[in-house]
């Protein structure tokens, strides 16, 4: 017989070091966008982008918690999920409970599109562009740039929402999930049932996706 | 069943930012009789709106190309010089775009703001310094030298800068 660990990894390094520099990088870049430092804000965005990717590389190669194959299976729990939720008879969730599913799912929607429009975007003055811009027309790089603008606000919104529904967790429902964000671990006691997927961080999936995220970053800066 | 209602929530998410984001700029105001008013050169106010938003535009364009062509390994200099060729042709008489009346009082759609028309004599220095500068980044396309061009294509941005942050709605 094996002796369970107390605490259990939920969310391994990349998940939450992707996490946190996200957290870093959408306030710089949107401060940079309003104050016209174009430099920075491509430098940053093109961090960002790999950042993206490396995640979504991540959601298929990745610990069980990172990829989106189980998440998307949760989905259908979603109902009876919310109605626990409702009755506060939930229990924590391995990695990502329904509710969050659709939240990381969708904040990722409003990334890959927020990062991938602006490498396109041209201002009005045909003065700043991202690294792509040259591919396509002043009219088309006008048209990434509002699509740019709109989504920032929704990807915003959604922020803002994950920001709240954590803060319900933590306060209302008393469940703190910030530490776990930070420290990767979380009591083994806190997750009923019996046997848990394996969450094993391997190291060969880890560097693919590092090295794709970078080639793909280089490539890009160095574009033209 | 269980699968719609996520189907259902992700538009009603994306409605409801559009909606918040449509309720801060109410558009609903008519086009006012004021943008058919005839001005002295023949246009209608909303004609030479939308005449100088066209000019703006096609610099816009031209000033893409250039950049475009400097942020490449290896420049085409032929294109560089083509449009910095366009700039000043495309530039000329701007100060005669923005007569009394074509701001946004006239109902039509337009970013320039009124403190053009508060201050029209520096407004029209700040056009002449982006003139001047067009032509010189034209003069020095036709050179060749690129890293010149560079440099000359940043100081015109900047005079178009100069007054774009001073005179043009934020957007």
């Amino acid at each position: 017989m094996t002796i369970e660990p107390a605490r259990i990894l939920v969310w391994d390094a990349a998940i939450r070091l992707v996490h946190w520099l996200m957290v870093i990088l959408v306030p710089l870049l949107w401060w940079t966008a309003e104050e016209g430092y174009l430099d920075w804000h491509r430098s940053f965005g093109l961090t960002m982008f790999g950042l993206v990717l490396f995640r979504l590389i991540w959601g298929l190669i990745g610990t069980w918690t990172a990829r989106f194959a189980p998440m998307a299976r949760r989905i259908g729990s979603l109902k009876s999920y919310v109605g626990k939720l409702r009755n506060r008879e939930h229990g924590a969730s391995f990695g990502h409970s329904p509710l969050a599913v659709l939240s990381v799912f969708t904040l990722l929607l409003a990334l890959t599109t927020q990062v991938t429009t602006g490498l396109f975007s041209v201002d009005v003055d045909g003065l700043e562009s991202g690294p792509l811009a040259v591919l396509v027309s002043f009219e088309t790089g006008r048209q990434f740039a509002d699509v740019h603008e709109f989504n920032f606000n929704l990807l915003a919104s959604l922020i803002g929402l994950h920001i709240t529904a954590i803060a319900i967790y933590q306060f209302v429902l008393k469940e703190k999930l910030v530490r776990p964000m930070i420290t990767g671990r979380r009591s083994r006691a806190d997750f009923s049932g019996g046997q848990l997927p394996e969450n094993k961080v391997r190291l060969l999936p880890m560097i693919v996706a590092a090295v794709l995220s970078l080639i793909c970053i280089i490539a890009i800066s160095n574009f033209g | 069943m269980r699968r719609c209602k996520i189907q259902i929530m992700l538009p009603v998410l994306a409605g409801l930012t559009l909606l918040s984001a449509c309720g801060q700029n109410d558009e609903t105001a008519p086009v006012s009789e004021a943008a058919s008013v005839k001005l002295a050169n023949g246009m209608t106010v909303k004609e030479q709106i939308e005449a100088r938003q066209g000019q703006l535009k096609k610099i816009g364009k031209a000033f893409k190309a250039i950049s475009d062509q400097l942020k490449a390994g290896s420049p085409d200099l032929a294109q560089i010089q083509a449009a910095a060729a366009v700039v000043p042709k495309e530039a000329a008489g701007m100060t005669d775009w923005f007569p009394e009346g074509t701001g946004p009082e006239s109902g039509v759609k337009t970013e320039a703001l009124p403190i053009i028309w508060e201050s029209k004599a520096d407004f029209n220095d700040k056009v002449a310094d982006m003139q001047d500068a067009a032509a010189k980044l034209d003069t020095i396309a036709q050179g060749g030298d690129v890293a010149a061009i560079g440099m000359a294509f940043k100081t015109t941005g900047g005079t178009c800068k100069a007054c774009h942050d001073k005179y043009r709605e934020d957007d």
